[in-house]
């Protein structure tokens, strides 16, 4: 009787093992590999794979016009998680047992970060998304991170647009902020903020902040509504965003809210309900770009899911990835990180103009597009850059 | 800013008492912390959001829906996970491993199947009351109050049926009671499909108040903690343990350190399990429950 069980139980568990790696079968041909190191689930999943289907679409295209250097390009794709220790586990996977020539992503600055050791020990490029945090790119001791390079702008030219929106537009005197202690990216975010709001003139009246995976803010917010802020800054994932911004008015606060570009994800409107109208965020890339809006026409009749700035982003960074890897002649490592320093208007999806800063790693003249949300949607406000 | 303080502090507290009472029923008999609890709230989250979203149901209909599911899918996590254990006679140990297998297990099938999006309830409850200068959300009143009385009606359950005798009998000595000619497994069962209901209620709750998503469960850390905190095994300490837990975090995040709020809630935890190492109420092994 008890044997039964036992079988039962292994039967059940080979079963599904058997199903979930039924999917996955490798194809050894002569194909220039790319590693794509993307949050396929976890907090930041609508990121992730809207960024997946965006690449595939991308590689598509580049493979129908011959590929890179006379061959096709193979993308492995492989899941962070949005977790910077499962980050490390997944890109050691593509530099050491696939031996891709180059990885795209992470689209977040910790996991970004954590890729960082990997890559630069195995000689191989990486072109992270949406990782808008300054250390991505650059050491804490002035240097650079000479694999790392990204598509995005950074937090200090996030965070100074920011602070100079919510002041001269949106006439904001004092301000709250909230943030996540556990994020790279929530962290200095709110202090590249705070910073230039106080340059500006401005008053932080309370900072507070919680642990990532924390649910109830309303300890944090409590505190904030007794500051009697103007706008709260909520420099967040758009989940933990729409649970403040829902709190935040249960509890009775009036303030404007503002986040940043990890706003542009659509749930954050249906998780947030009414709570979020009239909010604004910035972002790094617009879906309402009229140079996208064929390719965006594409990308609907192929997937069905929401799709976000990461997915042109990602594209960026391919075109960018082809053209380099094109002058280099070559998928070695070092060649390509020298092509890569050296592009100058290049045209990209999102800039006729991409050009990249050899020193710091980051692209230069990125400007940041902000939007609001009225009437359950995102409406496109302005591109802003800063003074 | 006191009072609004305290009042938060007691709903968080409610909600983390709901989520003990399972780990603290499971514990005081079968003598091991069921881990994979968390994973079973958080499919009771899923059975409940469906039950709105696909057939429009009430929140209150739905609630009921994601209590039966939960304690299905929790009677069902016994018979595969923990069964064979015990008929092996394994050490607890081995049954929270295999609890926790069984979370990491449930927990993906989410993410292959539902996949990773975030969910949120249909709007439920959400005005609430203004006393002087707080605000006391209306979902806050329902779920205290029905969480009230569902641990009411369990201690009660416990003391005056025939059943729930048994089931404090079990936790003095299953072996013992097994000789006796009650039938073990089917007591299990019962013991099971309650934690299952608390989770389903737990998980509707949080649902509503929060989000739903496949990792939701690991909030239960907290709820384990105020378990341990009221001593583990014991109702009304978990009761207890969970609203002191719910006070202590909103009190240091206000007037301390929001960023700190865990580092003060484990320190208390420990300071408190040096005094009193089974917690407020715990008391010998062969009075839990």
């Amino acid at each position: 009787m008890k044997h039964k069980y036992q079988w039962g139980m292994a039967l059940f568990l080979l079963i599904s093992l058997i199903v979930a790696t039924g999917c996955q079968q490798g194809s050894e041909s002569k194909t220039i590999k790319i590693g794509h190191a993307v949050s396929l689930t976890g907090d930041n999943s609508v990121f992730g794979q809207s960024e997946a289907t965006g690449l595939k679409i991308g590689v598509e295209e580049l493979n129908k016009k011959g590929g890179i250097l006379g061959k096709q390009i193979e993308v492995v794709t492989v899941d962070t998680r949005n977790d910077p220790a499962e980050t490390v586990n997944a890109v050691r996977r593509l530099v050491d047992q696939e031996k891709v020539v180059a990885v795209l992503g992470p689209s977040s600055s910790g996991p970004a970060m954590s890729a960082t050791p990997i890559v630069t020990a195995g000689k191989i490029p990486l072109i992270a998304t949406a990782a808008s945090n300054p250390y991505v790119t650059a050491d804490k001791q002035g240097g650079i991170h000479k694999y790392v390079f990204r598509v995005c702008f950074i937090d200090t030219y996030q965070g100074l647009v920011d602070a100079e929106f919510a002041y001269d537009r949106l006439k904001a005197r004092k301000v709250a902020v909230l943030y996540d202690v556990g994020s790279d990216y929530s962290q200095w975010l709110a202090k590249y903020f705070e910073d230039a709001f106080i340059k500006k003139g401005g008053v932080v009246v309370a900072k507070e902040a919680y642990r990532t995976g924390e649910l109830d803010f309303r300890a944090p917010l409590g505190k904030i509504k007794g500051s009697n802020p103007d706008l709260l800054f909520l420099p967040l994932t758009q989940k933990d965003a729409a649970l403040a911004a829902k709190q935040s008015r249960d509890l009775g606060i009036k303030a404007i809210l503002m986040g940043g570009d990890n706003w542009a994800s659509p749930d954050i409107l249906t998780l947030a309900g009414p709570a979020i109208e009239g909010a604004y965020f910035s972002n790094s890339a617009s879906l309402d770009d009229p140079r996208v809006k064929d390719w965006i026409t594409a990308h609907e009749k192929q997937f069905s899911g929401p799709l976000v700035r990461n997915a042109l982003l990602v594209n960026d960074a391919l075109s960018w990835l082809a053209d380099a890897m094109k002058r280099a002649n070559s998928t070695d490592g070092d060649k390509i990180v020298a092509a890569l320093e050296a592009t100058k208007d290049l045209p990209v999806m999102t800039t006729d103009k991409f050009t990249i800063d050899p020193k710091t790693h980051d692209p230069l003249n990125r400007p940041a597009y902000f939007s609001k949300i009225q009437g359950g949607k995102f409406v496109f406000v302005e591109e802003y850059a800063a003074k | 800013m006191f009072l609004q303080t305290l009042i938060t502090g007691i709903a968080i507290g409610g909600i983390y008492a709901l989520m003990a009472v399972g780990y603290s029923l499971v514990f005081s008999i079968l003598n091991f912390s069921n881990f994979a609890h968390g994973v079973i709230i958080m499919l009771g989250a899923y059975i409940g959001f469906y039950a709105c979203e696909w057939f429009h149901a009430p929140v209150l209909v739905a609630m009921v829906g994601a209590m039966v599911g939960s304690a299905v899918i929790a009677v069902t996590v016994e018979k595969l996970a923990y069964r064979p254990l015990r008929l092996k006679r394994a050490v607890p140990l081995y049954f929270m491993i295999s609890a926790m297998g069984a979370a990491i297990f449930l927990e993906n099938l989410v993410y292959v199947t539902v996949g990773a999006h975030f969910f949120s309830y249909p709007a439920f409850l959400q005005q609430s009351v203004q006393i002087g200068q707080s605000n006391l959300g209306l979902l806050d009143i329902g779920a205290l109050s029905l969480s009230a009385v569902a641990i009411t009606c369990l201690t009660l359950f416990l003391s005056k049926a025939k059943l729930g005798i048994a089931i404090r009998a079990a936790a003095r000595d299953m072996t013992v009671l097994g000789t006796l000619g009650v039938n073990i497994d089917s007591l299990l069962m019962v013991v099971f499909s309650i934690a299952g209901l608390f989770a389903g209620m737990a998980g509707v709750f949080l649902g509503i108040k929060y989000l739903v998503y496949p990792t939701m469960g690991w909030i239960t850390n907290k709820a384990y903690i105020a378990a341990v905190i009221g001593g583990i095994g014991s109702l009304p300490g978990s009761v207890v343990g969970g609203i002191t837990l719910g006070i202590v975090e909103s009190f240091v995040s206000v007037y301390l350190t929001t960023a700190l709020r865990d580092v003060f809630s484990f320190t208390f935890l420990i300071v408190l399990l040096l005094f009193r190492p089974s917690g407020l109420f715990g008391k010998t092994l062969d009075e839990k429950v």
